[in-house]
């Protein structure tokens, strides 16, 4: 098989820089003083959108499995849950597994590709979630049809614009679900976007790949790109086994917008079709779920990090399992 | 020779010195295990001095009654001695561990250790149930698989209880100084991010410079020619066993786009269809109802004008010809079957 990006993203310079295992030289500053960290966590107040809406945000990463559809289903219903109407687009055309996620794949009936071919108007192809009425999905196309690809930006495009005129009134949020790598599908899905969110685990794989994800985001035109750290272990990272997150940042240069610890939860979860911020009582993954979800909506960064865990305190009766 | 008269010595005078020294006895013990050993010691002499005492008495002429004295003498001071012993015995069993005496003289104790060991023994029988019953509540999640269809199986099915309140939520606790935060009971250490807005620029220039990146306007399949006035960078090959790419366009774009933007009615598709699907039935429907009109010859007649009027017009016109032609006689050839239809019909009208 012939390479799909043979001679597209070779960059024209060959003394390229790309991301190397050395961090990139600082400018000689003196340490900035350690103040009060504020703004750590907010609970007890609704987040004020902010932005134009609808807000347009494609979820990529470059590397599979690092967890971009968890993101997009938890992130997504983490801001229906807060009051914002939100349309999660599955831009897979090959593989298709968001609607898995949100157990609604018994639901789906028609796709964007139906829509095109006018065999379904727009409306039908929505599947509405009935946990939460202001959540709906759109799948882009069954896993056998294929997708002309010079139509499917346009296409989503179009559909972005019929979301925003329909007459229930335009949502809050557009999430879309980006494939992996950086195809013909990644080009589709990042057309409409007017922010991204990069999602990354803490190896140097997929720093690799994340870095070139927002090399090609930015060439594109979309400027504000932040990063959720994926499947963090602070025992690995205690150990100097893994990077920590500060690490992470410090090689992509990118705002932070949540730091998702690892959670075997995610993967009941997924079997149940019901995602882990739904879960009662939350595990720590499904509350980073939604602090992320509530910094989206304020386009707001995270100024803090959980570092390690601190040794608990074993009280005499910790025996009774105090 | 000591009066035999064993007297207990009453207990409250000899034990709390015991027990001030030690609770649980071990020095009375060691105390006892010497005495013992004292006693021991003595018991061999006793035999010595009734021995030496009787080898000494054994001399001479006054050897039958000295052997009665001796005998009797030998046999009190084998009593008295016997005597001492009993009595010392009887005081070390006196002189026991005051860890009996206690539990002799203070009932209540027994009762507070029992108590511990059974509270002990409940909180941890309490434990196991709850952690065996948390087991059985969630089987695993492989049974929603099973209940969404994904797998086939025989299992029952697991809920999950919905949360509902993001703001009020007693799972996250942050510290007064903001050093710290509690989340689902385990306390992380804050660290405050030292990413700056310079650093972030440079990082965006060594990306520009680095990946430079068009978006590809036009798909190519192999064979396909590039257009001449196309920028090459702009141009994506797809291979034409591409899993789910392709460069047909079946569809096109201006019909496409209406299709998405249509918000009320049937699609246009559906429509067409449907439309279709009209114009076959009624073209069936029509078809059906000429096949249905069968004409009978014999009903076809009452339909048909009568021949007469006809036959006077000829007549008329042969009376004209003859009267032209001055003929009377002939008849015209041309008329040979009308003249005999209507020959036949006069026949039948009369």
């Amino acid at each position: 098989m012939t390479s799909l990006f043979s001679s597209t993203f070779i960059p024209s310079n060959p003394l390229h820089k790309t991301l190397t295992l050395t961090k990139p030289p600082k400018p000689h500053q003196k340490p900035p003083p350690i103040g009060p960290i504020h703004s750590v966590l907010q609970y007890n107040r609704k987040p004020q959108l902010s932005g134009d809406t609808p807000r347009v945000v494609v979820i990529t990463s470059g590397k599979g499995g690092v967890g971009k559809t968890t993101t997009t289903a938890n992130v997504g219903l983490s801001l229906a849950r807060l009051g914002f109407s939100v349309v999660a687009i599955d831009a897979d055309v090959g593989l298709r597994n968001l609607d898995l996620l949100l157990g609604l794949e018994n639901r789906v009936n028609y796709t964007v590709v139906e829509v095109l071919n006018g065999d379904c108007r727009l409306d039908q192809a929505l599947v509405r979630d009935k946990r939460w009425s202001n959540f709906e999905l759109l799948c882009i196309s069954k896993p056998r049809s294929k997708l002309p690809l010079g139509f499917g930006g346009k296409a989503l495009v179009w559909l972005v614009d019929a979301l925003k005129d329909r007459p229930e009134g335009s949502p809050d949020f557009i999430l879309i679900d980006c494939p992996a790598g950086i195809d013909a599908g990644f080009i589709t899905a990042i057309t409409p976007a007017n922010e991204a969110v990069l999602v990354t685990t803490p190896d140097i794989t997929a720093l690799r790949d994340a870095d070139r994800v927002t090399g090609l985001l930015e060439c594109d035109g979309i400027r504000d790109i932040k990063m959720i750290v994926n499947r963090v272990r602070t025992d690995l990272i205690r150990g100097e086994d893994m990077m920590s997150v500060l690490d992470v940042q410090e090689m992509l240069g990118l705002a932070l917008l949540g730091v998702i610890p690892e959670d075997s939860e995610v993967i009941r979860s997924t079997n149940r079709g019901f995602p882990l911020v739904l879960n009662k009582p939350p595990t720590l993954a499904g509350l980073a779920f939604e602090q992320a979800a509530w910094r989206l909506v304020e386009q707001d960064s995270m100024k803090a990090v959980m570092v390690e865990e601190e040794p608990k305190k074993k009280g005499f009766f910790s025996f009774f399992g105090g | 020779m000591a009066s035999s008269s064993l007297q207990l010595h009453p207990i409250s005078i000899s034990i709390p010195h015991r027990v001030s020294t030690n609770a649980f006895g071990l020095k009375p013990q060691s105390g006892f295990n010497k005495r013992y050993q004292i006693w021991k010691r003595k018991n061999k002499y006793p035999d010595f001095f009734i021995e030496a005492s009787a080898s000494s008495s054994t001399s001479g002429e006054d050897k039958p009654i000295m052997d009665e004295v001796t005998l009797a003498s030998l046999k009190s001071n084998g009593i008295a001695v016997l005597q001492r012993q009993i009595s010392k015995l009887q005081q070390t069993i006196v002189s026991s561990p005051p860890v009996v005496f206690l539990v002799k003289n203070s009932p209540g104790s027994t009762y507070m250790l029992g108590f511990c060991i059974a509270t002990t023994a409940l909180i941890i029988a309490v434990r196991v149930y709850l952690a065996r019953k948390s087991r059985h509540k969630r089987p695993g999640s492989v049974a929603d698989l099973v209940r969404r269809g994904q797998l086939n199986s025989g299992r029952g099915i697991s809920k999950t209880v919905m949360y509902d309140d993001p703001f009020n939520n007693p799972q996250v606790k942050i510290s007064k100084n903001n050093s710290t935060v509690e989340m689902c009971g385990k306390v992380y250490k804050l660290a405050p991010v030292t990413l700056t807005q310079e650093e972030q620029n440079i990082h965006q220039k060594r990306r520009s410079r680095a990946y430079q990146w068009k978006r590809p306007t036009i798909f190519l399949k192999e064979g396909d020619p590039i257009p001449a006035d196309v920028d090459p960078d702009t141009v994506r090959w797809i291979p034409a066993n591409h899993p789910f790419a392709t460069t047909i366009n079946d569809i096109t774009e201006d019909l496409a786009q209406k299709n998405v933007y249509q918000k009320h009615g049937v699609p246009f598709r559906i429509q067409a269809e449907h439309e279709a699907l009209q114009k076959k039935l009624e073209a069936l429907q029509s078809d059906q109802k000429l096949n249905n009109m069968v004409i009978d010859p014999g009903t076809a007649r009452n339909f048909e004008r009568p021949f007469k009027s006809n036959n006077k017009l000829d007549d008329q016109q042969q009376v004209e010809q003859k009267s032209a032609n001055g003929q009377t006689g002939s008849r015209p050839e041309s008329q040979p079957n009308s003249n005999g239809k209507s020959a036949s019909e006069e026949k039948q009208t009369l």
